[in-house]
């Protein structure tokens, strides 16, 4: 038997045709019989209707397909263009807009009061330096220069005083000397922070009798520790050389650093000049306070002579209790006078 | 006559044992109810079944129902493919 391929002859064709025809219609029987099928066992299982309720639910939720509309039949842009008023300002806000400004307008939410406490801030900073410009302005536009920076120190001074560091100084400072002496090197210290050349001898004398004086190159302030009434120790310092004394002096301080207890050295990494306000109370190791103190001027101005003599008085310290001479220390200021 | 019937019982033969039946009754009823034509029977055979009582309703009602029904409602676009692929089938193994 010869089967043929697939040709354009007349008879042929139309068998093969047929035979193709025969063949679909085999496979469309079988797939309409798979369905009837499955209805009936759906039918007779039960399960066939159950998505079917009443009549009534069935046309609540009939599927709408209507334009502008989404299938439920809900509008979805329909608060866009409402506007409502506000009850509180009595202005038409949109909708989507509606709720940040109520929190904003009522005051009562997260970020209000945060933007309400900044604008405090920036009223009370305007409302000082804007007097200052104005005064510039009027006197002079060359002088533009002059009120920023007028400006900008003002503003960090008073960033400076409220500041809690600030605070706890000065607590800390009351705390330790007594009221009559801090009362005083807050005095001296806006008025020394320039030098001591404003300053009389005679002031600069009753100055340095008192206190250490030592002005510190980094934050221009003197040293307000209270000078020691022991004035034995000048001969010992005398016998030290001074250039010789300050590399001595370095190295001697270092070492010395681990024989001060915990408390002392963490008093005076915080601040010399607070550590040594402490120094006066404890009897113990004054000479430790009188180190920090010097190092502390050796760090701060290493520059001026005094820190040298100062560091004499500290080498000498190790031997005798308090070290510090008022009278070589002022001779020294005479000196620079 | 017997030459033809031969050349078809052959041909089914073949069909079935390649396993190109099987693929075709798949192929056609996933292009069916992707064209929603058994969507369309099936809410035919709610209708005869609402029609005949759910209760007693048998195979045999629902196929002399359904069948006509299906056949026309067949799509030209499946219908046009599934005889492509049998001609090619055809023109392929039938030597």
């Amino acid at each position: 038997m010869k089967m043929e391929d697939m040709p354009l002859s007349g008879p042929d064709n139309t068998k093969l045709e047929a035979l193709v025809h025969d063949i679909y219609s085999e496979l469309v029987e079988d797939a309409c019989l798979g369905l009837c099928f499955e209805v009936h066992r759906a039918v007779k299982q039960g399960y066939f209707f159950l998505d079917e309720t009443d009549q009534e639910s069935m046309k609540e939720f009939e599927i709408v397909d209507q334009p502008g509309v989404d299938i439920f039949g809900q509008v979805y842009n329909q608060w866009k263009n409402k506007e409502c008023e506000c009850p509180n300002c009595k202005r038409l806000i949109a909708a989507s807009r509606f709720a940040p400004h109520l929190e904003k307008c009522l005051g009562m939410g997260r970020n209000s009061s945060r933007i309400a406490n900044r604008r405090l801030a920036s009223n009370n900073n305007m409302s000082k330096s804007e007097s200052d410009q104005e005064d510039n302005d009027d006197l002079n536009d060359n002088d533009w220069s002059y009120g920023a920076e007028k400006k900008a120190r003002k503003r960090k001074s008073d960033k400076n005083q409220n500041s809690p560091r600030r605070s706890k100084s000065i607590k800390h400072k009351n705390g330790e000397l007594g009221s009559s002496v801090s009362s005083e090197p807050y005095k001296y210290n806006y008025n020394t922070g320039i030098s001591y050349e404003t300053l009389g001898p005679d002031e600069v004398r009753s100055l340095l009798t008192t206190q250490c004086g030592v002005i510190s190159e980094h934050t221009k302030k003197m040293c307000t520790r209270p000078s020691l009434p022991d004035a034995d120790t000048v001969v010992e310092s005398d016998s030290f050389d001074i250039p010789d004394g300050q590399t001595l002096m370095s190295r001697l301080q270092w070492e010395d650093s681990p024989d001060i207890s915990p408390a002392d050295s963490a008093s005076s990494k915080a601040s010399t000049n607070h550590s040594d306000s402490r120094r006066p109370k404890k009897k113990k190791r004054p000479s430790l306070g009188l180190n920090s103190g010097g190092g502390g001027s050796l760090t701060g101005g290493g520059g001026s002579s005094s820190s040298s003599s100062q560091s004499n008085i500290s080498l000498s310290t190790k031997k005798k209790r308090p070290k510090l001479s008022a009278p070589s220390i002022s001779s020294i200021y005479d000196d620079l006078n | 006559m017997s030459k033809e019937s031969r050349m078809r019982a052959t041909i089914n033969q073949k069909l079935t044992e390649m396993g190109e039946r099987e693929r075709l009754k798949e192929l056609l009823r996933a292009k069916l109810t992707e064209c929603g034509w058994k969507d369309q029977m099936k809410a035919h055979c709610k209708e005869v079944i609402k029609e005949k009582g759910f209760e007693h309703v048998t195979v045999e009602d629902l196929v002399v129902e359904i069948t006509p029904k299906g056949r026309a409602l067949v799509p030209d676009s499946v219908k046009k493919e599934l005889l492509h692929r049998i001609r090619a089938f055809l023109a392929q193994h039938a030597t």
